[in-house]
């Protein structure tokens, strides 16, 4: 009998041991569960007591400091290519409508300030060493003079430079920093590509690319179709150029399992360099 | 786009500069409007020489060029306001700085806001004046001139 209350008293203390150690185990996961911000509340702490943690524990919201940049206006998108109005910085007014210009336009994105902007700005006063093609026109495009001095900008601008100070235009394309460059297409009125460069040649080997490929974008042109097309309209062009192709839904050509299904056999496949020949022809 | 009391709305597709010219003596340059469909390259006469030969046949070329006050009162500047809504029978082909072909154009002399000016338009061509004017005719309503703003300097008008 001895025995058995002793050996029962063991084994209500060693669940008592084995409880404890869940309940800290527990404790522990929950107080890095709040640690990490995961709103498991905390006792201690009395949602009332403190406004700033009010949200401390219940299931509502909560509200993350985020900051969206200004709204596109309507009818504008990622390619569109609207008119820059703004001051010269002799205090002129002037007015830059790429999309309308027939040619290409290059707008370089400077500031005075930045340092990556200044070689930009010397390269500027020799235009005849800058490398664009004949009939692309370059516009420099600064901040108005709410945020830069017009002083300034005259001082770094070269005589015979096109300058517009206007902030709106950097919302209307967008521009992330400076120095930042946007080609358009006077023809078509979009964007043709915009990126940074550290080195201005970069940009004129871009633009004479451009000029090259510019047939491909010419009105009427699949590209010049595609050009801001996104979505169930991208997907609807594409099914439309297939069915004119022949290839209709389920076709095997649609759904290739192995490197044959997409280039014949190996022996008859040419050399890489035979089939951009016969293309070209 | 506004300055030295010219003010505009552009249409779609047009550009353009308002500006005085620098001088260097003692000579005062009075205000110059260009407002074109195409690219207004950085150096343009007062009155398109340098641009009007870029134009395209679907192109318009505007300029709104201000004389000197001691040319306001005369009979040249007797008609008051800017014509704002031009006829296709307005333009001359003949009616050119530089006499271009296929182009035509139409100069008026006005005073409005009590400075004299004069409004030349040129057409890419005399054969679309249907379609070219009414587009002309869109710049023109957009227009407002508003009094000298702040007193002229002093010294010889250079316009």
């Amino acid at each position: 009998m001895v025995a058995l209350v002793v050996v029962l008293g063991l084994v209500v203390t060693g669940l008592a041991v084995l409880v404890a150690g869940l309940l800290r185990s527990h404790a522990d996961i929950l107080k890095a569960l709040h640690d990490l911000g995961a709103g498991v509340g905390d006792p201690s702490v009395s949602p009332n007591a403190d406004p700033a943690r009010a949200d401390i524990g219940s299931t509502r919201p909560v509200a993350v400091p985020f900051t969206m940049g200004p709204q596109l206006p309507p009818g504008r998108d990622s390619t569109s290519a609207p008119a820059i109005a703004g001051v010269t910085p002799g205090g002129d007014a002037r007015a830059v409508a790429p999309a309308g210009s027939g040619g290409l336009t290059l707008l370089a994105f400077l500031s005075t300030g930045c340092a990556s902007c200044a070689g930009f700005w010397e390269s500027f006063r020799e235009p005849s060493r800058l490398g664009l093609p004949t009939g692309a026109r370059l516009v420099v495009v600064t901040k108005g003079p709410d945020r830069e001095i017009p002083g300034e900008v005259a001082a770094l601008a070269s005589p015979g430079l096109d300058v517009v100070m206007a902030s709106d235009a950097w919302t209307d394309y967008e521009v992330p920093g400076s120095p930042f460059f946007v080609l358009v297409d006077g023809t078509t009125g979009r964007r043709l590509g915009e990126g940074v460069a550290s080195q201005f040649a970069q940009v004129a080997d871009l633009v004479r690319r451009a000029e090259v490929d510019g047939a491909g974008f010419g009105p009427g042109t699949r590209a010049d179709r595609l050009v801001g097309l996104d979505g169930p309209e991208r997907e609807s062009d594409n099914d439309a150029e297939l069915r004119a192709a022949g290839i209709l839904p389920g076709d095997p050509s649609l759904y290739p399992t192995s490197l044959e299904d997409l280039y014949g056999p190996p022996d008859a496949r040419m050399p890489a360099t035979d089939r951009h020949v016969r293309r070209a022809g | 786009m506004q300055a030295h009391g010219i003010a505009v709305e552009l249409p779609d597709g047009f550009e353009g500069r308002i500006f005085r010219r620098q001088t260097d003596g003692p000579e005062v340059a009075c205000a110059v409007g260009h407002f074109a469909t195409f690219a207004l390259p950085e150096e343009v006469g007062d009155f398109g020489s340098g641009a009007v030969t870029l134009m395209g046949e679907y192109d318009v070329f505007a300029v709104l060029f201000e004389y000197g006050p001691e040319s306001g009162g005369t009979r040249l500047f007797a008609r008051e306001g800017m014509p704002r809504a031009l006829a296709t029978s307005d333009f001359r082909p003949y009616v050119l700085r530089r006499g271009l072909p296929g182009q035509s154009g139409t100069q008026w002399f006005f005073t409005e806001g009590g400075r004299p000016f004069t409004l030349y338009v040129v057409l890419g061509s005399h054969a679309r004046r249907p379609v070219l004017v009414p587009r002309a005719n869109g710049l023109l309503e957009q227009m407002t001139v508003g009094p000298q703003p702040g007193p002229m300097p002093s010294g010889t008008p250079w316009n």
